[in-house]
């Protein structure tokens, strides 16, 4: 369960220092690092190097204006009237309110996902929630602002969000489907 | 390209205007967001382009272009959306490797759908705060609902740039 504590340890132990995937990330630079020196000796590696800072100068203000704008949008969203809206018997209505939420919605999965555990408290049903991390993870505008566009331009960036936009509902209505299924379906309220 | 940093800064600056003079109160929240985001990103994002970097030289770009080029159609959509389940981390790690298969020759509708599966299974995320918050039967509903959406994601890539004809740049 998001609990407040548990929240508050996991931020707290992203304030102790560097987390897991970085340390990861930080071997496989050093470790690729020292391949391309082998290989191609000193010089490509600080040629790399400086490509690798230049495009990082470059995205820098990029994610940062992305941030900005996925913060104060945060900001604008009515939380608990949506929740009532996205009830079982809200339809196909239901699910794009719900898509479209998750679309608008910044952050990572520690944000994104107590947001979820308090809609399905709310009253969401299952197609509905799951449009909603769908959308979020799929077509989030947050992400597609912050990487996809600075990362890889505007064409490919368009390209995908336009083929992945009906998929959360897509996907909402399968779960509806699948989640009538008592071996998995969920429980009306929360254990 | 800096038009395109300079306009993405101004909208960002317009957006934090026009948010505080409506409602003020939403100020320290949103600054609370960037800081926590931001601090997060400021070692990650350094560290994943350094790799991406050298990951990039040390790629054979033959087969990349061989296994996920555009000529490679619904084979090359199915191993990306199998690749893409298994790209490790959020988007700071992910889009830099993403990068660096993209840089390699990989088609248009491979990275699409190589993208949609990271998005839709990211491993990490799904270990680490769908199952403890959510708990298995939301998670493995929404698994059975998307296990189509990569491959979907990627023919419906394909059918757009053949239909529209647009060239996609690098």
């Amino acid at each position: 369960m998001p609990d407040e504590t548990a929240t508050a340890k996991r931020s707290a132990a992203r304030k102790r220092g560097p987390d897991r995937i970085t340390l990861v990330f930080c071997a496989i630079a050093l470790a690729s690092g020292f391949a391309v020196w082998l290989r191609d000796g000193p010089d490509v590696v600080m040629e790399t190097l400086l490509a690798s800072l230049s495009l990082l100068a470059y995205l820098a203000p990029q994610v940062l204006a992305g941030l900005v704008i996925g913060g104060f949008v945060q900001e604008l969203v009515p939380r608990e009237k949506v929740a009532r809206r996205l009830g079982g018997k809200s339809g196909l209505a239901g699910l794009v309110l719900a898509a479209a939420l998750g679309l608008v919605t910044p952050g990572g999965p520690f944000t994104s996902f107590p947001l979820v555990y308090a809609l399905y408290v709310a009253g969401a049903d299952i197609g509905a929630l799951v449009a909603y991390v769908t959308a979020w993870s799929l077509v989030g505008v947050h992400r597609v602002l912050v990487f996809e566009l600075p990362f890889l331009g505007p064409d490919l960036a368009i390209l995908r969000f336009v083929a992945s936009l009906p998929l959360p509902i897509v996907a909402g209505l399968l779960a509806r489907f699948v989640g009538r299924h008592p071996v998995i379906a969920l429980p009306r309220t929360p254990s | 390209m800096i038009a395109g940093v300079v306009g993405l800064l101004s909208l960002a600056a317009l957006v934090a205007l026009v948010t505080g003079l409506k409602r003020p109160s939403s100020v320290v929240p949103a600054a609370r967001f960037v800081a926590s985001q931001g601090s997060a990103l400021a070692l990650r994002l350094p560290v994943a382009l350094v790799a991406a970097g050298f990951l990039g030289l040390l790629v054979p770009q033959s087969l990349v272009a061989g296994s996920l080029g555009a000529e490679t159609g619904l084979s090359g959509i199915l191993l990306a959306s199998l690749v893409g389940c298994f790209l490790p981390g959020g988007p700071t790690v992910t889009f830099p490797l993403a990068l660096v298969f993209w840089n390699a020759g990989a088609g248009a509708p491979q990275m699409v759908a190589l993208l949609t599966a990271w998005s839709v299974f990211a491993f990490h995320r799904l270990m680490a705060f769908e199952l403890p918050i959510m708990g298995w039967r939301f998670t493995a509903i929404r698994l059975i609902a998307s296990a189509a959406l990569p491959t979907l994601a990627g023919l419906a890539a394909g059918a757009l740039v053949a239909f529209t004809g647009v060239e996609i740049g690098r």
